[in-house]
């Protein structure tokens, strides 16, 4: 296994320890005033992102942000701070989870709206185009934020004035605790994009490194011609924000005691991880990130 | 002698002709009727940009805090103000997001130059003429452009400057001859403008009503009193101490709000007056609380003559 593949499968199995330890943080009460909206399931997106990004690039994230701050930071006590607001935390405690931001690490909006960093994103990529400066701007947002005015707006927006734009919509078929089936009819982004002649691409599957083709792929495509978006399907492993499980009665029974993967099938990007790397490179990696310190110890 | 628009128009573009890298955006600011008027005449310098804008007013208003971060002075010309309250949540989450964590005096500059509907004849729907309001949510600066000596002074220090804010026009304005007012003292923040000295009663206008206040001061001073006469924007923290050293003296006090609000920064000013100076009578002058909402004149009826019997002035 060349460096490369390998050190993707380690981000990917790295930040889903990480994810853990925050839910077992919750689930212990650990992380009692701050909502936090855990993303297990969405390792393979980030860690393709987060890879693809080159320093020049910025990033405008949603309320389910944890994925992405952790895998750009590399390192999990100063977020998990974050969320104690402790000084010490990657933002000095004073944005916690929700609209956390690490301007230094190239993200630099959070929303907690849905759909609101749309248009901040467009503001961003229209000041790049302004300054002439390179790189792409990428918008990250959930299959609830599309049913918002403004994604639409951006579309719009961004193909009008050629703004280098990426799209990313995390589709874990979830608002809150509704599915798509029991709130609204089935919304094609694809038709979306062609209708204002967008590039648009789907993604399923959690294969980081087939991810991360794509999505540099996607970030030439950007930065050459414009705005595009990508369709990304994920499964919604854990609860809509708080612990997983919520308690006794939740059937999602999420613990790290169980080892990391929680579902036996492609919608686990660590299950694809197992899958696809040696057993004894998993093992190693497992042994390893269960060997970092407690979540006390952390620096 | 220029009429309002013209003069506004002339003073909005010179300064922006002086900001580095401005992108100035709008719908249909640069064609037709130039927004009859407002956007004639734009020019940027070299980096700058001019862009004619599509309807989608949240994505206006989000552009500009995307602006804003990337240190880019951003100045968005909108029609109308109660257009902009599709933007609201862009003003208010957005700003107190990126306040929370950001010093705003490193960042570019979002300045939202739009027009009060302060006259009912564009019927319903366009009533809303309460620029406290939206300020309000998000402690957002607000200031209003009435005549020469505010205009000048919210253009020149406040367009350009870091951070986000509103100057808003008066439509019934437009087409008047553009007041040319001495004046007494402004707040360095242009908070507070003071046009007139006087001794026997204070009068502190809120919204678009200082031509109200100009009329009330009038008819006092050819009555043989005096009154000073002030105008307020929407500043926070908001420093009345101009207006504190008048009341102070004259023991007298007319507020005067045009808005249809029922939260108004002036009944805030009289409550803290009245814990700050010695007692004081006062007067206010606002909208009925059944406001008619039919298309006609919307203008706020003042009764001159009870205000000053009121005031014994």
């Amino acid at each position: 296994m060349d460096i490369e593949r390998r050190q993707l499968a380690w981000e990917v199995v790295r930040l889903r320890y990480w994810q853990h330890l925050v839910n077992e943080g919750l689930k212990e009460g650990k992380i009692p005033k701050v909502p936090v909206h855990v993303a297990i399931g969405n390792e393979a997106i980030a860690v393709a992102i987060c890879n693809m990004m080159q320093p020049e690039d910025e990033l405008a994230l949603s309320h389910r942000n944890m994925a992405y701050n952790l895998a750009r930071r590399g390192e999990f006590g100063p977020v998990y701070r974050e969320y104690l607001m402790e000084p010490t935390g990657v933002a000095g405690g004073k944005l916690a989870s929700m609209n956390l931001t690490q301007p230094e690490l190239g993200i630099v909006y959070s929303s907690s709206i849905l759909g609101n960093n749309v248009p901040v994103a467009c503001g961003l990529a229209l000041g790049k185009q302004t300054l002439d400066e390179p790189g792409i701007v990428i918008a990250l947002m959930g299959d609830g934020s599309i049913e918002e005015g403004s994604f639409y707006e951006g579309l719009v927006f961004a193909k009008t004035h050629g703004l280098r734009l990426l799209m990313i919509i995390e589709n874990n078929d979830h608002s809150m605790s509704s599915t798509v089936a029991q709130r609204r009819c089935p919304i094609s982004v694809g038709d979306m994009c062609a209708a204002v002649e967008v590039p648009f691409r789907q993604m399923r599957g959690n294969n980081v490194w087939k991810y991360l083709d794509n999505v540099q792929d996607a970030r030439r495509t950007v930065h050459e011609g414009g705005p595009m978006c990508i369709e990304v399907f994920v499964e919604a492993l854990t609860n809509h924000s708080g612990p997983t499980p919520f308690g006794p009665s939740d059937p999602k029974n999420l613990s790290l005691d169980n080892g990391l993967i929680v579902e036996q099938s492609p919608n686990d990007p660590v299950y694809v991880v197992e899958q696809s790397i040696p057993t004894s490179a998993m093992a190693e990696m497992t042994d390893r990130v269960f060997a970092e310190k407690s979540v006390e110890e952390t620096p | 002698m220029s009429n309002y628009i013209s003069a506004v128009n002339e003073a909005i573009m010179r300064e922006i002709a002086q900001v580095p890298h401005a992108i100035v955006y709008g719908e249909s600011i640069d064609n037709g009727s130039m927004m009859s008027g407002l956007s004639r005449n734009i020019t940027v310098q070299d980096g700058g940009r001019v862009i004619n804008i599509g309807n989608c007013e949240e994505t206006h208003c989000g552009v500009g805090f995307g602006l804003m971060l990337k240190g880019v002075p951003a100045v968005l010309i909108a029609k109308q103000l109660d257009f902009l309250l599709l933007g609201v949540e862009q003003m208010v989450s957005t700003y107190s997001n990126i306040r929370s964590h950001r010093d705003v005096s490193t960042l570019g500059s979002f300045t939202i130059i739009t027009v009060i509907c302060d006259q009912g004849y564009q019927g319903p729907q366009s009533s809303f003429n309460g620029l406290g309001d939206i300020c309000s949510m998000a402690k957002v600066p607000g200031y209003m452009l009435t005549n020469s000596q505010d205009t000048t002074r919210v253009v020149q220090s406040q367009l350009n400057r870091p951070g986000f804010r509103f100057i808003c026009l008066s439509q019934r304005l437009y087409p008047t001859e553009f007041l040319e007012l001495d004046l007494v003292q402004a707040a360095e923040d242009c908070s507070v403008f003071q046009y007139y000295e006087g001794d026997d009663t204070t009068i502190v206008c809120f919204n678009l009503s200082l031509p109200e206040g100009l009329t009330l001061h009038k008819k006092i001073v050819d009555n043989g009193r005096s009154a000073a006469l002030f105008s307020a924007n929407y500043v926070f923290p908001q420093d009345w101490q101009l207006i504190r050293d008048s009341v102070t003296h004259t023991r007298k006090l007319v507020m005067i709000d045009d808005s249809k609000s029922v939260n108004l920064l002036g009944h805030r000013m009289m409550s803290t007056l009245s814990e700050q100076c010695p007692p004081f009578q006062s007067v206010t002058v606002t909208r009925e609380d059944d406001i008619d909402f039919r298309v006609g004149p919307d203008d706020l009826q003042v009764d001159y003559e009870d205000v000053i019997a009121r005031l014994g002035v």
